[in-house]
């Protein structure tokens, strides 16, 4: 606030001021507003033009007057809901300030204490969604719905619709720009697509010049790094490895953690992370048998090819949870943690990636009474946002947030991010965060729901 | 443009003239300043300018104003509404063109906000016979709203669960915070971020800063013999002393680590569930109450903070208050008898004369004796000149008719007439029971069982 005191004040010289006529109407501002839109914007350019009299731009002035009050005082006033976002995006891309209008449109930090349902994304047929990925962490997402991938950006708008070779896809990752890598239960191969210009660019198959068997591998899981993809292969007699793919060439670089699928250690993993601190790669995999749930998680370093760590559960005897295997386990990337949701009590659990030891997990429970008795729910999803823990159990979905308690380590607490009457929508299937949104997606429920925090009261007039 | 620019200059020198025009200087020519925002041209006098107080960002223009116009890079539109505001204190209307939102971020470039809070939540503006529900604030996630705190000027803190949601003055924005409570049971606004919070369940008060996310500046223990976490029953304040009810006792807090404890030799066990620091007479009321085999029975004690005794002592034994209250403008204590659900009240001036029947019942005196326990679950709060008293999910207005004088009683004080009034319009009756009653601003802040949300009752002329 002192600065922009002290900006405007001084500027009463006639040198800094700028007058523009943008479609007959006059505006008079100054060069740094202009500039504070960027360097290479044609505001600035306009700017630095050499002329005392107004400078005459052919666009529409009620725009202008919106786009000129962001760049003056850093939001958008309430004259700007007479346009939507797409004209406003248009006209901002025209001034060069787009970056400028995306940061004042874009929700506030997610806090899952104070989120709020905003929308549902409804792609126009076959809206029942398979699968999603909102990783390009600008609030956009990708989604797959029968065949078919939708990209809607950073304002939820949709943006294209690609029909695919596959007949259902049930992993994507947007891993490119534009690219996006996906796969599917019933077909075999990992499949890029560019959704900006509806492309097929290609496929990669997992075979094994020296064993014929590997043969019609499907994936189950993808996830990359800036240069890698990171997809699991499974072939129908259950042997199964990771791959990594070079993102520049989308040829395969090399093959890791290769199992042979007999039993339910090593299965291939349904859920893949990586970790930009150290490289490695996090896989977890669950199945239901006759005796209940079990499952892994294992760490593998994509170098060498080798296993860092791994736990099995259920454990053996001295797993302090015999028998209450975990529903499903994420990693927080930023606390450096991995947390996981049992599948029988329903406790969350979490253990510090940098003291990975036989039984690393701390149960975390919740000091309300109230919240504290969760149940089991075997479908239970997990996911780490922002330092949140996200967990949905059937149709309601819940926060473990940490207090602040002014010293580093703050206890975990358990709220509800929803009402109850949102928990009735469908049993949650996926959660996941992008920029500062969370996107559910329910069990044969069409569309996905868009979850988001506000700074507006949103008081209701009655 | 030309024109334009013509007729705002004409359209500014008359409001100075008529601001002015009682005057018998004329407005002077040196005194007139002129400022070009975003390209408009507006003149005002210094004088109008000065108005806005020495830290915004007018008084500086004032200043500089012998340096010829000033140009201000702004929008001109929201500068012509901040500066009406400058010269006639309230806001044109053509200010509901934009949203209240606009106008308070360029009151805070300008620096001016205060005068946009005076302008649209003054408590001068409250109106107790013109409120009206007007607005629902949601709460996001599930729990329901446990306490509510409130600021002079309107700013609203609600707890839910383990969080706070803290509402601006003009209930635009909010922002929420996680607190270490599981569930917050008392809650007081310190300052427009500070609250001082408790919980029957929780050990000590803590002093939180909302706009550090929950930050515990202080937790504040009472140091009693055992040792044992004592938790807290109820706070309250004065202009500068801090009281809390710590299980059974209070002690007010003068400044953060001095101290003095009150009550630590009480014979009756009850802790303070309400306190009430009365202004006129420098003294703290708290009342508890309980129940056991024989009824609820409860007391209410005042305080004298200075001497630490107590100065009254009410004892009850016969429809033991369900909720109590104390309103200084009225110089009286009013409660809801928990049997009867009749509203009661006792006369302040008359509490140091001799008499064991204080209490006035204000409705049937005949349901004292009630075994129904209708006056369970209600509220009772003063503001004003008026007390509100929630039954179920109504609330009456309770207010004093001002009859003629002559009408004595032996005491010599003239007999008191209270009439009541249900709030609120056929549609608004009958929703679940009110769990808390806050006044801020000119607003009422109502709050209901199981619903997660704040009513907000307010004048209907008023508001943006």
């Amino acid at each position: 606030m002192e600065n922009e005191i002290s900006n405007s004040i001084p500027n009463s010289l006639s040198s800094d001021r700028v007058k523009l006529n943008v479609g007959g109407k006059l505006f008079e501002t100054t060069i740094s507003t202009l500039q504070s839109g960027g360097p290479d914007s044609l505001l600035s350019t306009l700017s630095t033009l050499p002329s005392h009299d107004p400078i005459f731009v052919d666009r529409d002035p009620e725009i202008f007057s919106v786009l000129l009050f962001l760049l003056r005082s850093n939001h958008l006033p309430s004259t700007a809901r007479r346009f939507s976002k797409q004209e406003l995006d248009d006209e901002a891309l025209y001034y060069g300030i787009d970056s400028r209008l995306r940061l004042a449109i874009a929700p506030p930090p997610l806090s899952g204490i104070d989120a709020s349902f905003v929308s549902t994304i409804f792609p126009a047929s076959d809206g029942v969604v398979s699968s999603f990925n909102a990783a390009a962490d600008d609030g956009s997402v990708c989604v797959a719905h029968g065949g078919q991938i939708s990209f809607y950006d950073h304002n939820l708008t949709h943006v294209s619709t690609v029909r695919t070779h596959l007949e259902e896809i049930t992993s994507i990752r947007h891993v490119c720009p534009d690219l996006a890598a996906i796969g599917s239960d019933s077909t075999a191969g990992l499949h890029f697509y560019d959704f900006s210009s509806a492309r097929y660019l290609g496929s990669t198959h997992w075979t094994d010049s020296s064993d014929p068997r590997i043969y019609k591998a499907r994936v189950s899981s993808i996830a990359d790094s800036p240069s890698q993809i990171f997809a699991t292969f499974d072939c129908p007699h259950r042997e199964n490895c990771i791959l990594l793919i070079d993102k520049s060439t989308l040829q395969i670089s090399s093959e890791i953690g290769r199992q042979s699928g007999s039993s339910s250690k090593n299965t291939a993993p349904g859920k893949l992370t990586w970790l930009p601190e150290t490289g490695a790669i996090i896989g977890s995999a669950v199945t239901s048998g006759a005796f209940g749930y079990s499952g892994y998680i294992r760490m593998w370093d994509p170098r060498s090819g080798e296993v860092i760590w791994e736990t099995n559960e259920p454990g053996s005897g001295r797993s302090s949870r015999f028998g209450d295997s975990f529903a499903d386990a994420d990693v927080d990337v930023g606390g450096f943690t991995l947390f996981k949701v049992c599948s029988k009590s329903g406790d969350l659990a979490v253990a510090d990636l940098r003291n990975l030891v036989d039984d690393p997990w701390v149960y975390i429970k919740d000091k309300n009474p109230s919240m504290s008795f969760i149940g089991g729910a075997s479908s239970s999803v997990l996911h780490c946002y922002k330092s949140q823990v996200f967990v949905g159990r059937d149709g309601s979905l819940e926060v473990w947030s940490k207090e602040n308690n002014g010293a580093d380590e703050g206890l975990y607490r358990r709220n509800f991010v929803d009402k109850v009457e949102d928990s009735t929508r469908g049993v949650i299937r996926k959660i996941e965060g992008g920029g500062d949104r969370l996107f559910v997606s329910r069990e044969d429920a069409e569309g996905i729901e868009v979850w988001e925090s506000s700074y507006s009261s949103g008081a209701i007039l009655v | 443009m030309p024109t334009f620019t013509t007729t705002t200059i004409m359209s500014s020198q008359n409001n100075n003239l008529n601001l002015h025009q009682f005057k018998i200087n004329p407005t002077t020519q040196s005194n007139i300043v002129t400022i070009n925002v975003g390209g408009q041209i507006f003149q005002t006098t210094e004088e109008t300018l000065t108005l806005a107080g020495p830290k915004s960002l007018f008084s500086q223009l004032s200043e500089l104003s012998q340096l010829g116009p000033h140009f201000i890079d702004r929008d001109p539109e929201l500068f012509s509404i901040l500066l009406s505001l400058l010269r006639t204190g309230s806001l044109p209307s053509k200010a509901k063109s934009f949203d209240l939102q606009d106008l308070i971020e360029e009151s805070k470039f300008y620096k001016i906000e205060s005068l946009l809070v005076n302008s649209l939540s003054n408590p001068s503006q409250f109106d107790s016979f013109n409120l009206e529900k007007t607005l629902i604030l949601p709460l996001n996630s599930r729990d329901t709203a446990s306490a509510v705190a409130t600021t002079p000027f309107g700013i609203l803190h609600v707890s839910h669960g383990s969080k706070i949601t803290s509402f601006d003055w003009s209930l635009q924005n909010k922002s929420t915070t996680l607190t270490q409570f599981t569930a917050i049971d008392s809650m007081l606004a310190i300052s427009p971020n500070l609250v001082a919070v408790g919980a029957t369940d929780f050990s000590g008060l803590q002093i939180l800063d909302l706009q550090k996310k929950g930050f515990v500046l202080e937790t504040l223990n009472w140091e009693n013999v055992t040792k044992s976490g004592s938790t807290v029953q109820a706070i309250g304040s004065s202009n500068d002393l801090l009281f809390t009810s710590f299980e059974s006792n209070f002690f007010p807090v003068t400044e953060i680590g001095h101290y003095e404890i009150f009550g630590a030799d009480l014979d009756s066990a009850i802790p303070a569930t309400k306190l009430k620091w009365v202004e006129s007479y420098n003294v703290v009321m708290a009342s508890g109450s309980h129940s056991g085999p024989s009824g609820v029975l409860g007391n209410v004690k005042f305080w004298d903070v200075r001497s630490g005794n107590v100065v009254w002592e009410f004892k009850e034994k016969v429809d033991c208050f369900s909720d109590i209250t104390v309103s200084d403008n009225l110089s009286s204590i009013f409660k809801v008898g928990v049997n009867s659900g009749e509203v009661f009240y006792a006369d302040l001036r008359k509490l140091g004369s001799e008499g064991n029947d204080s209490w006035v019942c204000l409705g049937d005196k005949r349901k004292v004796g009630n075994v129904k326990k209708e006056g369970v679950g209600c509220k009772i709060e003063a503001h004003g000149n008026q007390v509100f008293c929630s039954k179920g999910g109504n609330i009456e207005l309770w207010s004093e008719v001002v009859m003629d004088s002559s009408r004595k009683r032996e005491e010599g004080l003239p007999e008191r007439v209270f009439r009541k009034n249900w709030m609120g319009r056929v549609k608004d009756m009958e929703g679940s029971r009110v769990t808390n009653l806050a006044f801020g601003g000119n607003k009422m802040f109502v709050t209901r069982k199981d619903r997660q949300s704040v009513e907000v009752w307010q004048s209907s002329g008023r508001g943006f």
